[in-house]
């Protein structure tokens, strides 16, 4: 093939694919009004589900970071019998329909589940409550940090972790001072997508959080009950609010992390 | 000694990559292992550094066993091949981290910086990041960060294999400037014989997972003690002879080569294991040949210049005598044309036997006939160049 009919071919297949996403994003904003928008910006439903949004998906960032790295540490670092099907297991979410994933938390955390009864014992109540929400994000999102985090950690060369050990460096002191900051915009990039991920959830939270007005409301709750309530404006705004959190996150860490600290090893 | 290493065996799958290696390193020494690529040289190294475990073997640093030590605990400076400089840390930062990780304090840890940095010539580069050196920048920081840290034995994975020549010329001589002023027992592994005769106050050479030859450079390149070790220091002309008569001064030999068409036969120096083998293998080293136009009282033959090769500031001139080709290196000077007949001559002492064994054991653990026989009280012989074989 003529390079400059592979060119085109690229091209235009990256047209094609770019202008179908432009055109479904402009469908979206076309159905609503600026000043319809603004209205329902300051609305109390709209707002309540927001925050819900914000907050349950940054506790689950958080979270996600906490658990996420120490197991993409294991996966990136250490050779262990069974590390192939803890590794698929860890991706296991990403493949299975979130549906299937908040069924399986429903059995599981509900009042005669296993982890369920245990914590009603407790006094603990993950059904239809926030933390249902914090559980079903994670549960769905942190693999997106765990596979980046592991694929950055796992970027770093050998020897230079074998100069460290040689330097005397434990492993703990080589993992704050070598290991974090060459692996920084891997882990912020994982970070990134696992919160996306989980701000747009809508099945497995939907199955354990159910859909309780300025409770377990989320975003994406409240787009698909508004829309089956016949109010298209209300779903459109928070619709168009999601789909900016989403994109201006995602171009900020683009632009911010963009060459800045790569390193050539 | 400084490091003693013990029958270390190492294997990856089938392929044994080191086989029963033992070697003693003394204090101070400055110890190159020369071999050729993808002969365990590397692996050598990381068993000793801690970043590997041998299958088999023990190893001491400065008498203390080191095989359960983790790396962070054996005291190794490690020069990588690649230098492995951490790319988010300026130079000074570099040099410090080993200092830092043992937790010294920070005025400690710039006054052993500042020396190590002022050692190797970079102290105004010392904010300075990776990206803004040169190769030869990079491995002097690596070179420091390593001795920084003061450790027992530096150990130098081919640190100057990425450079230009000239630069590795440079920086052999200050290599070995530094190895001397620090005083620290370093082990340098290397494919390239110019490094170890220049680094090396001994060198051991590494074939097939063992030590063929251990020895001072002299000895290693002009008394080579196996075919492989001949050809590897470029004393590449090995001739396969058999023994036809032998007396008090000289011996004679028939060259035995499956193309030759012509019985040659060549007199060689006597050494004592012409008594005990009669078939076996002779060096002839490239420039201890001459070429000449008439030929000589003994070890003349006619043969046919083959080809001229240009290396710089020699020639290597390969000669074929009914068959036998033989390697003859001269000084750069106009030389006749090819398929030029021309008188090959060498004297009988441009020859020795190669023994045919491989040292299994550190050197001095071996003992010729010659030193058994004065231990015992016996002294009827002198100690003569080819003692240890």
């Amino acid at each position: 093939m003529q390079p400059l009919i592979f060119d085109l071919l690229i091209g235009l297949t990256a047209c094609v694919f770019f202008a179908f996403i432009v055109l479904v994003l402009l469908a979206l904003a076309g159905t609503t009004s600026l000043h319809q928008l603004w209205h329902q910006i300051h609305s109390s439903v709209v707002l309540s589900c927001i925050w819900i949004s914000l907050e349950t998906s940054l506790v689950v960032a958080c979270l996600t970071f906490l658990c996420g790295l120490p197991i993409a540490y294991l996966l990136a670092l250490k050779d262990f019998k069974g590390k192939v099907v803890l590794d698929s297991l860890i991706d296991l979410p990403i493949v299975i329909p979130p549906l299937v994933t908040g069924l399986a938390l429903l059995v599981i955390l509900g009042g005669d589940g296993l982890i369920g009864r245990i914590l009603n014992r407790w006094g603990i109540g993950i059904i239809f409550t926030k933390k249902g929400i914090i559980i079903a994000q994670l549960f769905v999102a942190a693999p997106f940090f765990i596979k980046t985090a592991k694929e950055s950690i796992s970027a770093i060369p050998q020897n230079l972790l074998a100069a460290s050990a040689t330097l005397g460096a434990s492993p703990f002191y080589t993992f704050r001072y070598l290991i974090l900051p060459l692996s920084k915009n891997g882990l912020l990039a994982g970070l990134v997508m696992s919160w996306s991920r989980a701000l747009g959830e809508f099945g497995a939270t939907a199955m354990v959080a159910g859909c309780i007005p300025r409770k377990t409301e989320t975003m994406t709750i409240a787009i698909y009950m508004q829309a089956m309530g016949g109010d298209l404006v209300s779903a459109t705004t928070i619709a168009l609010i999601l789909v900016a959190f989403s994109f201006f996150s995602l171009l900020i860490f683009k632009i911010s992390f963009r060459r800045k600290d790569e390193y050539r090893y | 000694m400084s490091i003693v290493i013990r029958n270390i065996t190492k294997a990856f799958g089938k392929q044994i990559v080191l086989n029963n290696l033992s070697l003693e390193i003394k204090k101070g020494e400055f110890h190159v292992i020369l071999g050729p690529s993808g002969e365990g040289k590397s692996t050598f190294l990381n068993i000793i550094a801690g970043l590997m475990k041998p299958d088999k073997g023990n190893i001491w640093i400065e008498g203390q066993l080191v095989n359960k030590l983790s790396p962070q605990k054996r005291e190794v400076g490690f020069v990588f091949q690649d230098y492995a400089l951490f790319p988010h840390l300026t130079v000074y930062e570099n040099v410090a981290y080993g200092l830092r990780a043992k937790g010294l304090k920070e005025k400690v840890i710039r006054k052993k910086v500042f020396r190590y940095l002022e050692l190797v010539g970079l102290m105004t580069y010392q904010n300075k990041y990776l990206i803004a050196l040169s190769g030869g920048q990079k491995q002097r920081v690596a070179l420091a960060r390593a001795l920084a840290t003061e450790p027992k034995v530096l150990l130098l994975d081919e640190p100057l294999s990425h450079l230009d020549p000239h630069l590795q010329e440079q920086l052999m001589d200050e290599l070995k400037d530094i190895q001397r002023k620090t005083a620290v027992t370093t082990l340098y592994v290397t494919h390239n014989q110019a490094e170890a005769i220049v680094l090396g106050d001994r060198i051991s050479v590494l074939y097939q997972g063992h030590i063929e030859q251990v020895g001072e450079p002299a000895e290693v390149f002009y008394r080579p003690k196996t075919p492989f070790v001949a050809k590897f220091v470029g004393a590449t002309n090995v001739l396969n002879v058999r023994l036809l008569e032998v007396n008090d001064e000289r011996a004679k030999f028939r060259i035995v080569h499956p193309e030759l068409k012509k019985v040659l036969e060549i007199i060689v120096l006597k050494y004592p294991i012409f008594n005990r083998k009669k078939t076996l293998s002779l060096c002839l080293h490239p420039e201890k040949i001459k070429l000449c136009q008439e030929p000589k009282e003994v070890n003349s033959f006619l043969g046919t210049v083959l080809k001229v090769e240009n290396q710089g500031p020699i020639l290597q001139v390969t000669v074929d005598i009914w068959g036998l080709r033989l390697k003859v290196v001269l000084p750069k000077v106009m030389f006749g044309a090819l398929n030029k007949e021309i008188w090959v001559c060498f004297p009988p002492d441009a020859l020795h036997p190669l023994c045919g064994r491989c040292y299994r054991l550190p050197i001095h653990l071996r003992e010729c006939k010659q030193q058994k026989n004065k231990r015992r009280g016996l002294n009827e012989v002198t100690l003569s160049p080819t003692c240890s074989i």
